[in-house]
């Protein structure tokens, strides 16, 4: 319970920042802009003509949803990268400001565990990434909607895998900040992991790269331990393409995702518990 | 008479770079303090005493030793909600309001709603006005107004100061005086830690003084201050047989004796003889200076650099 008070807190705090507002102002703007620049005029549920940013769209597909599942999908990778980046640097100022001098002593005197202050700034940050995931993704899915009348999930879904890639990248993000207070230095992190991630998604193609032996053997151990976030990202670009989702697998990529946050949560949690301030 | 905090052999070794060099804050600091006093904590710098307060709240963790806080453990939720802690360079999110400082403090105590105290606690401090703007544009002062204002909510049972005067204007500091003489008034337990002396010394009853991470010396404030033998007194009469009587003048009928006070009642009575009048008689005693410098001075010997 003292967890999410502490996340309702930290809402509160960046609903009355002036960076959390600006960025949500851009992601608005963005919104708007897309709104204004996509022209697509589409007749009787075919498609007619199709612009896009003023550029004539070449296809010979008379399917309005088909020929817009490429857009989709490019709008859900969009999300997902966009989205993931954006956090790190929207969000990377919490843990540090929190640990400032002069707060945290204040905060580790009030009737709340050390393990729930992080956990609750967790939750708080996870709940903001997630919103705005999901006010870009679905607001895009609903522009889409508005121009074309179609209706197509994967920027949504993009919008969810964000925030369940955001998860392990935050948990880092929160380790690097107890280590040493500096907002710069957990963005660092966060982006790190978010490109090991990334790389680790993809680590069967990549891993022939390396000569067989001890090399390779050296890259996918290092790659074993950490989050599968390309799979992800292709999760919303599959459905908006419309190809089937591996349900399964897509849950074992999530759950290894919250494994991993759990892990750096704990060890953070674990650091935290003995630190002094 | 319950114990509110109780020290048991508290020590404090903060580590190193790397696990070298570390620096010793507590050497082992006995100290009990009763439900219902005021008590100061008060030493020269590095002497330890902002490390105590934070050991006393589980901001730092102890290397060895023990606390109870209200007879609990201070990491007890429980407990923590019966304690008002201001820090003594808070920090407060620059983007809220004070209200919304005050209420989120107040939702993490369970005060429920809280409206109306938090109101009242803005009020008591001088905040009221100002409960509408950003806290980030406050000066030191205000935001220390407004972490006392947190301390003070839910009338906790043991406020912990950590320089609650700090950066606060002359007339500021006497509401805080008479706003902190009213909480120990209600029998809540005051433990103050500062370096204005001359605060501690209007505010606290019982004082201990913290040097190298000892308490040197602790007591209550009257056997701390003991009397000097010497004595301030305002005569009337002739000065020149006043003086021959063994009183030292200072002008403006003021008069200084050294001596016990058995010597000083012959010395009036030779004056008295000679025609003087006796208007007011005072003995010195030691101030809280003093008796901080005495304390420190016994202890200078093999100082170490410590942290604060």
């Amino acid at each position: 319970m003292s967890a999410l008070l502490v996340a309702g807190d930290l809402l509160r705090e960046a609903r009355s920042r002036r960076w959390t507002l600006a960025l949500a102002g851009a992601v608005t703007l963005a919104l708007v802009m897309v709104a204004l620049g996509l022209r697509l005029e589409v007749v009787d549920g075919a498609l007619a003509a199709t612009r896009l940013f003023g550029g004539t769209l070449d296809t010979d597909i008379r399917s309005v949803d088909v020929a817009l599942r490429p857009l989709f999908a490019a709008t859900s990778w969009l999300v997902f990268f966009g989205g993931t980046l954006f956090g790190i640097a929207a969000v990377s100022d919490f843990a540090p400001s929190m640990l400032a001098p002069g707060r945290v002593e204040h905060l580790l005197s009030l009737p709340v565990q050390r393990w729930q202050l992080l956990l609750g700034t967790f939750l708080g940050v996870e709940a903001l990434v997630l919103g705005g995931a999901l006010y870009g993704g679905g607001g895009m899915a609903l522009l889409l909607l508005a121009k074309t009348g179609v209706w197509n999930p994967g920027p949504v879904l993009a919008a969810g895998m964000a925030a369940v890639a955001f998860a392990p990248v935050y948990a880092v993000m929160l380790g690097a900040t107890l280590l040493a207070r500096s907002a710069a230095l957990s963005a660092a992190a966060g982006f790190l992991l978010f490109l090991a991630g990334v790389v680790a998604g993809k680590r069967d193609a990549i891993s022939p790269v390396f000569k067989p032996g001890a090399a390779r053997a050296m890259f996918l151990m290092a790659t074993a331990p950490l989050p599968r976030l390309t799979p992800l990202a292709e999760a919303g670009a599959d459905l908006a393409q419309a190809k089937p989702l591996a349900v399964w697998p897509l849950l074992g990529f999530v759950a290894g995702a919250a494994l991993f946050a759990a892990a750096a949560l704990a060890l953070a949690a674990a650091r935290f518990e003995r630190k002094d301030f | 008479m319950t114990v509110a905090i109780e020290a048991q052999g508290l020590e404090k070794t903060y580590r190193g770079s790397l696990g070298r060099g570390g620096a010793t804050a507590l050497r082992g600091v006995d100290l009990r303090v009763e439900r219902g006093t005021a008590f100061g904590l008060i030493g020269p710098n590095g002497a330890g005493k902002t490390t105590f307060v934070k050991a006393l709240l589980g901001v730092v963790r102890p290397t060895s030793g023990r606390v109870s806080l209200l007879g609990g453990d201070p990491d007890d939720p429980a407990v923590r909600r019966r304690v008002g802690y201001l820090p003594e360079r808070l920090a407060l999110p620059p983007a809220w309001t004070p209200v919304e400082v005050l209420k989120a403090v107040a939702r993490l105590k369970r005060l429920g709603p809280a409206r109306a105290e938090v109101a009242r606690r803005l009020e008591e401090v001088g905040m009221a006005e100002d409960s509408g703007r950003k806290v980030g544009g406050f000066s030191k002062g205000m935001k220390q107004r407004v972490g006392l204002a947190c301390a003070l909510l839910g009338s906790p049972d043991l406020l912990v100061l950590d320089e609650p005067t700090d950066g606060l204007d002359p007339l500021a500091r006497v509401e805080v005086r008479s706003l902190l003489a009213r909480e120990i008034g209600r029998g809540a337990t005051l433990f103050l830690n500062s370096h204005l002396l001359a605060e501690t010394e209007r505010v606290c009853g019982r004082i201990g003084i913290l040097v190298e991470g000892r308490v040197v010396r602790e007591g209550a404030l009257s056997d701390l201050r003991a009397a000097l033998p010497r004595w301030r007194l305002r005569l009337a009469g002739p000065e020149a047989a006043i003086a021959a009587a063994g009183f030292s003048s200072g002008g403006d009928g003021s008069f200084a004796f050294e001596g016990e006070a058995e010597a000083m009642n012959a010395a009036l009575d030779r004056a008295r003889g000679a025609g003087a009048l006796v208007l007011e008689v005072a003995q010195d005693s030691k101030d809280l200076e003093a008796v901080l410098a005495e304390a420190v001075g016994n202890e200078a010997p093999g100082r170490e650099a410590g942290r604060p």
